[in-house]
């Protein structure tokens, strides 16, 4: 089991968001986590990587073996935890090449590997650059300062290439995309999907999940899982939308 | 020697005026000159008057003295600094080296001057006090270096210094290199500079002030006047970097004047001391003059940086650009104040003044006050002013790539 959430309760400003919420994946595995406004998609993501505005307030999550909320974020990220963002964040001044050589580094000494130096980095960049089909003056340029809302998207999908993470969690990262880079996007993390690596989508709409083609389906609403399935869930939420799973599921209550 | 002062002060602050009065009698004492001493009686006769400015002035509302005056620094002095001891200090480039310990001009520490260049020359300020009649231009702007109260002081305790001169269309290629070591505790090291650049001529000055200790109770202070006459099409231009230690004092007036086609290019950058106050005065007084004038202060602890500017556009087609930057953490404080000044004549004047500040802590704090006075119609002028914590979303997106908080928040520090 790569990550094991238990009765995961988390809060911001006094307000319940997560309300017990269970999610296991195992290695390899893609889970999409759909769900209408407001249900803690986002609010799971950022508990996930450790954002600090919100409070766990009860649970646990195991990942690989540890206790993942005792972890600092950046802990959490060289042990190989990836968030990709809903807004990825501009830092004027500093370059995608200082940034993602720093990160990458750090990621290689917790693995017991050297660090890379200017050149080698350039040279492993390059491959991803590559594979990603991204500029070629992207590493420098400062991070995500005059990027497209696509290509700040596709510079996170980067940034999880290089730093080849055991677990990717992309926060609503369809939002804003127009149908190009959507497929860009897409395209980027069907690449780097292997058998060792596995993802939680978490999304709105259905359509990055097409493209996609998640292992698992689970419908967030109300702090808590009110459905799991396989891929056919996106197709009964298209026709049937989330009212009529809601409605199921408060009747069963 | 009458000592009626016409605002009132404390009787710390009393006493510290009676201190530097003395400090400037035992000068007066120990040199030959006539006008160099009728120099510092004039200044002894304002500063009795004047003191120290309070926090009730507006110019140093947020500077405060009041620490300043308990102490009682000293002017003579006499020190033992061996070359070993300033290797740290000096850059990894190839400058002309000048060494001024506890404000004194030290010979033998310094490279041989004798070998500079045709057409450019070097005296101590000490020296030129010497040559009868050499003095005048010392106090060609007397007037307007005393009406600042570092400037009195100076005029006060002027001990020594340099004057620098660069002949017509003489280039200097190797930087001069200014050294100014504070060696012992409990010193004033006053430095009285005079730099000429004669038509087309070109420099590079780089001044660095450090002390020879970092412990706490090593408190000295520095206080420079310098005075640049940059001539017609003539090129200055100057880096200065301020890491005295955290106990000191520093203080600096610059007088600039610049003539005709002239370009003048200055950073500063405020590291050290506990109380530094770096100002340029700069007087554009020919047509078509460029200048730049930025800066860069680090604080943190209890030390406040005080950097500030007065621009005077007096003729047409005159160009400034400044950039005054701060990063204050803990409880520094940063205190900017600039200036430009457009004369009436000043037509097609270009002035642009950027003031930009990060806070790292919510104790840090950083007083800023952009001016713009216009008296020309047809100008070009801006000034803006932006103060900013450091922003958390960034510091998370870095550490959600890996990268630990502390070095998230360099990071971004430096990119600033």
């Amino acid at each position: 089991m790569l990550l094991k959430v238990e009765n995961l309760q988390a809060q911001i400003d006094e307000k319940q968001i997560l309300k017990g919420l269970n999610l296991e994946v195992k290695a390899g595995e893609v889970h999409a986590i759909m769900g209408p406004n407001g249900a803690g998609k986002s609010t799971l993501a950022s508990v996930l990587a450790g954002r600090d505005d919100y409070e766990v307030t009860a649970g646990t999550v195991d990942f690989d073996g540890e206790d993942l909320l005792e972890l600092a974020p950046d802990e959490r990220a060289r042990k190989g935890l990836f968030l990709a963002f809903q807004y990825p964040v501009e830092i004027p001044g500093v370059s995608n090449k200082l940034f993602m050589q720093t990160a990458l580094n750090g990621v290689r000494a917790e693995q017991g590997l050297p660090p890379l130096d200017m050149f080698d980095f350039d040279e492993y960049a390059k491959d991803k650059i590559e594979l990603l089909n991204m500029r070629d003056d992207l590493l420098e340029r400062s991070v995500n300062v005059g990027f497209s809302g696509g290509e700040k998207k596709r510079n996170d999908i980067f940034q999880m290439a290089l730093l080849a993470p055991k677990l990717c969690i992309l926060d609503e990262t369809d939002s804003g995309l127009d149908i190009d880079a959507l497929g860009l996007v897409a395209n980027g993390i069907n690449t780097l999907r292997s058998p060792d690596r596995s993802f939680i989508v978490v999304t709105h709409y259905q359509r990055l999940l097409n493209y996609i083609k998640p292992d698992y389906v689970h419908v967030l609403y109300d702090g808590q899982i009110v459905k799991s399935g396989g891929f056919e869930l996106v197709h009964e939420l298209e026709e049937f939308g989330y009212d009529g799973i809601i409605q199921k599921h408060e009747q069963a209550q | 020697m009458s000592k009626k002062i016409i605002r009132k002060i404390s009787p710390m602050a009393q006493q510290a005026v009676d201190h530097y009065i003395e400090q400037s009698l035992l000068l007066n004492a120990a040199f030959t000159n006539d006008k160099v001493i009728a120099g510092r009686q004039r200044a002894q006769a304002i500063f009795a008057q004047q003191a120290f400015p309070v926090s009730r002035d507006e110019d140093w509302k947020y500077t405060k003295l009041t620490g300043f005056v308990q102490n009682r620094f000293e002017s003579l002095s006499q020190h033992s600094v061996k070359l070993d001891d300033l290797h740290a200090f000096l850059p990894p480039y190839a400058v002309t080296k000048v060494v001024f310990v506890d404000g004194w001009f030290s010979e033998e520490l310094s490279d041989d001057l004798s070998g500079l260049p045709k057409g450019v020359s070097f005296e101590s300020t000490r020296d030129v006090f010497e040559v009868p009649g050499a003095t005048d231009q010392l106090f060609r702007h007397e007037d307007i270096i005393n009406k600042t109260p570092f400037g009195i002081l100076n005029s006060l305790l002027m001990a020594d210094g340099y004057y620098l001169q660069i002949s017509a269309n003489t280039v200097l290629e190797t930087p001069i290199f200014v050294l100014y070591v504070q060696s012992q505790a409990n010193q004033m090291a006053t430095v009285r500079n005079h730099v000429v650049l004669e038509e087309n001529a070109e420099m590079t000055l780089v001044e660095q002030f450090v002390s020879l200790s970092a412990d706490e109770s090593f408190k000295g202070c520095t206080n420079v006047v310098t005075e640049m006459d940059i001539a017609k099409s003539a090129r200055m231009k100057q880096i200065l970097v301020q890491q005295q230690n955290h106990s000191s004092y520093y203080f600096n007036n610059q007088f600039i004047f610049q003539a005709d086609q002239s370009t003048f290019n200055t950073f500063y950058t405020g590291l050290g001391s506990l109380i530094s106050r770096h100002q340029n005065h700069l007087f554009m007084d020919g047509e078509h003059i460029e200048n730049r004038q930025n800066s860069a202060c680090l604080g943190r602890g209890q030390q406040t940086m005080d950097s500030r500017t007065n621009t005077q556009h007096n003729q047409v087609w005159g160009k400034s650009q400044q950039l005054h930057k701060y990063v204050l953490d803990d409880s520094a404080v940063g205190v900017f104040n600039g200036m430009i000044r457009v004369d009436r004549l000043a037509q097609k004047t270009d002035g642009q003044m950027d003031n930009k500040n990060l806070l790292l802590s919510t104790k840090a704090k950083v007083d800023c006050k952009p001016q713009l006075e216009i008296y020309a119609d047809d100008v070009k002028c801006s000034h803006g002013s932006a103060t900013g914590q450091i922003n958390q979303d960034q510091i998370f997106y870095l550490q959600a790539r890996g990268i630990r908080r502390s070095k998230a928040i360099e990071m971004i520090t430096q990119s600033f």
